[in-house]
């Protein structure tokens, strides 16, 4: 196993209503997906600012994935505005010579097993492949 | 299992909160994964945790106790629970603290079992099972007592089905004191039990029990019925959905409509068609099965006009009156083959795909005694009828159901076993007096070759989930890999759906028997009794709140906001109004001051749970 201080760690933001219950589906299909990846909870991605993201990637965070319930959003706007965020998170990302596929938006529905898998195993051979994020 | 050790955490000295921290051995599920006394160990050491417990089941009487006790000790005034996923389990632990007079949102998960032990082992999975404890309570220390949201419901739910789960499940409701609304699609109510003659294994009349239940439900004050309708639209929460339904009362393809016209030789068209709003609280779904087709050539069937289906055998034998020698179509019946599996338990590699690559590899569980039902009425009703039972295996459960398979025994029914790999054939017969021969290789004979000489072969088709992916598509339902309607948890929430306020009753959830749908029909019901009963469902409080020592009163959350009327400025701050509040967060993102946050999941809480996963 990899030493705790060396993880590439991968967050997952997965909504309370699509995401969090499609990891579980996964879960509950006994599907192997790599341990550096730790799921949180959320109702709305939205909530979370772009200094967010920069601050994850500062502590530490080498990829960060948020699955969201994309079109099917149960708060009307939100993706929408999800969306116009992460584009300035890129841009703040940029600036700060970080790779910007540290950060990916996705949708993953409550039965998204496969979808699922395949973006975890995608960030998860990115983050190997470039390692820990410098950050001044 | 162990007790907290004696010593203090040095960590949680000078914090002023104090965690509990509870770990679910899940019987071996979780603990053969994840070594969970080195998981207490560890949060026993996190900031703020006072004490650390495990458990072979947390959400056993047991496990709740020892959150109960701390909580009533005052040993704790925060608890974290590590256990299976929170949909499961979260409201059984907000439970125990509530009846320990604790405030429920006191509370965090961390889901070890489906994001944890599930999925990986060793070491691994116990790193990453601290971590995930390490976040829970890292939020856990920034929690808050907050009082629920109370929203008013209608105390009324719409059944979808009018087959005899439906039926079930909307006259039990109405029983609650419930007003209901059945819609069926069909002119008809009793569904595919009404393509029944006799029911296995005790032999009522189908007829008289759809009859005597959709009486009941016809005259039920409570009970609207609503046939040739279906689902069109679907928008709401639970304790307030607005289902759109549409009512044909005539097939459109039949002419085209001009209502208001005269039709030549009808008479003047009045309106054919009635869309409606039905505003409900719940809904129950009872959308039924659809009977296992055969491909054409398999056993026989579409190639021999003597190879049918059970269904068939029982509407054709359902009409066989008055005689003691059994004719159908014309011929006279000497021998039968009876074959079971057909359709269901099929095999990746022996058995054929359809058009999407799928199998029904899932047991269709009432065939079996479906099959020695009708070979026993066979043989007693036509004692000149051989019968010849094909089985990869009988399994005939539940109570009354193996007496049929001894009954068979006593009525020579003659049994042979085949293996998958090697089905019986069915091909014309070398005997010129019989249309077709079955042979198989008979497993309770060593694998000797028998050729049976038959005049019929019955397939014992099993179910397949019925085409409801409209509805699958507008109610956001899900669906197991079996096709059929997923509940959340088969033991512990059999009749709910991820939708909260969707119940799930009969065959659309899985292969079942009329009792068994019954069964599942009445729980629901009294689910929906439970949830909608008191007129009002209180709804989690987890919406945005202004610190108005910080707000700057630039309004950058009132622009963000997606709900109208929610956010307002008022006297230079921002002021939330709860009930319109949806909980998003949108505003949260963009205050510049971090003036507003989300209850119960801020964005503190968040920057805690992210410290704890990447603390070394």
């Amino acid at each position: 196993m990899e030493s705790p201080d060396k993880e590439k760690k991968i967050l997952i933001l997965a909504t309370d209503s699509c995401a969090y219950p499609g990891a579980d589906s996964v879960g509950q299909a006994h599907s192997s997906y790599p341990a550096n990846t730790y799921i949180l909870r959320v109702r709305a991605p939205v909530m979370f600012p772009e200094q967010f993201y920069l601050d994850c990637f500062k502590k530490g965070i080498s990829g960060i994935i948020i699955m969201s319930c994309g079109e099917e959003c149960p708060y009307e706007g939100a993706y929408k505005a999800l969306a116009t965020r992460i584009d300035a998170v890129y841009q703040l990302m940029k600036k700060q010579d970080l790779d910007i596929r540290r950060l990916r938006l996705t949708a993953i529905c409550t039965v998204c097993n496969r979808a699922f898998l395949k973006e975890v195993n995608l960030m998860n051979d990115l983050v190997q492949e470039i390692g820990l994020p410098e950050m001044d | 299992m162990s007790d907290p050790k004696e010593k203090k955490n040095e960590n949680s000295v000078n914090r002023s909160e104090k965690i509990g921290v509870y770990v679910c051995y899940c019987g071996g599920n979780i603990s053969d994964h994840v070594d969970v006394e080195k998981v207490r160990d560890a949060a026993e050491k996190m900031p703020g945790v006072v004490v650390a417990r495990t458990n072979s089941f947390m959400c056993s009487d047991l496990g709740q106790d020892l959150i109960t006790q701390d909580l009533k000790d005052g040993l704790i005034d925060r608890v974290v629970v590590a256990s299976c996923a929170p949909s499961l389990h979260e409201s059984t632990f907000r439970g125990a603290i509530t009846r320990a007079n604790g405030n429920p949102y006191i509370y965090d998960h961390a889901n070890i079992r489906e994001h944890v032990s599930w999925i990986m082992h060793g070491e691994k999975a116990t790193f990453k099972a601290e971590k995930l404890v390490g976040a829970a309570v890292g939020k856990a220390g920034l929690l808050e007592k907050l009082d629920p949201i109370q929203v008013n419901s209608r105390k009324h739910v719409t059944v979808i089905g009018g087959g005899i789960a439906g039926l079930k499940a909307a006259l039990s409701a109405a029983d609650f004191g419930l007003n209901v609304v059945l819609i069926e699609k069909t002119p008809f109510l009793g569904g595919n039990a009404a393509m029944l003659d006799k029911i296995a294994p005790f032999g009522e009349k189908a007829s008289d029990l759809i009859s005597q239940l959709a009486k009941s439900v016809l005259e039920h004050k409570n009970i609207t019925v609503k046939t040739h309708c279906r689902l069109v639209g679907f928008d709401g929460y639970i304790g307030k959905f607005d289902l759109s339904v549409k009512t044909v009362f005539t097939d459109p393809s039949d002419h085209e409509q001009h209502p208001g016209h005269f039709v030549p030789f009808e008479g003047v068209e009045t309106d054919t068609v009635v869309e409606e709003i039905i505003e409900t609280g719940a809904v129950i779904l009872a959308t039924g099965f659809k009977s296992y087709r055969p491909d054409h050539g398999e056993y026989g069937f579409g190639k021999h006009k003597e190879v049918i289906t059970l269904p068939d055998l029982i509407k054709q034998v359902g009409k066989v009156e008055g005689s003691s020698t059994l004719e159908l179509d014309g011929r006279k019946i000497r021998s039968i083959a009876m074959i079971h599996c057909v359709g269901s338990r099929q095999i990746p590699g022996i058995h054929k795909e359809d058009e999407n690559g799928y199998l029904n590899e899932y047991c269709s569980r009432t065939c079996c005694s479906s099959v020695l039902f009708m070979a026993n009425k066979i043989r007693e009703q036509f004692p000149d009828t051989n019968i010849y039972d094909f089985y990869r295996d009988i399994r005939t459960y539940g109570r009354g159901q193996e007496d049929l398979y001894d009954k068979a025994s006593e009525n020579r029914v003659v049994f042979f076993r085949f293996d998958a790999t090697e089905s019986p054939q069915v091909i014309p017969s070398s005997d010129s007096d019989y249309p077709l021969q079955v042979t198989v290789k008979d497993g309770l004979t060593f694998n000797e070759e028998i050729e049976v000489p038959v005049d019929l072969v019955v397939l014992a088709t099993g179910m397949e989930a019925g085409d409801i992916s409209d509805i699958v598509s507008m109610m956001k339902l899900p669906v197991g890999t079996d096709k059929f309607l997923q509940e959340v948890h088969p033991k512990l929430a059999p009749v709910e759906m991820a939708v909260s306020g969707v119940f799930l009753a009969g065959t659309c959830q899985a292969p079942m028997t009329i009792g068994e749908a019954c069964n599942g029909a009445a729980a629901a019901a009294a689910k929906a009794a439970s949830l909608l009963g008191k007129g009002l469902v209180e709804l989690d409080p987890y919406v945005a709140e202004v610190d108005t020592a910080l707000c700057d009163g630039t309004g950058a959350c009132v622009d963000a906001c997606l709900a109208d009327g929610a956010l307002a400025m008022v006297d230079g701050k921002a002021l939330v109004t709860p009930a319109l509040c949806l909980g998003c967060g949108a505003c949260v993102a963009v205050c510049p001051s971090r003036a507003i946050d989300l209850k119960g999941w801020s964005l503190k809480q968040y920057e805690a749970m992210v410290d704890m996963i990447v603390a070394e």
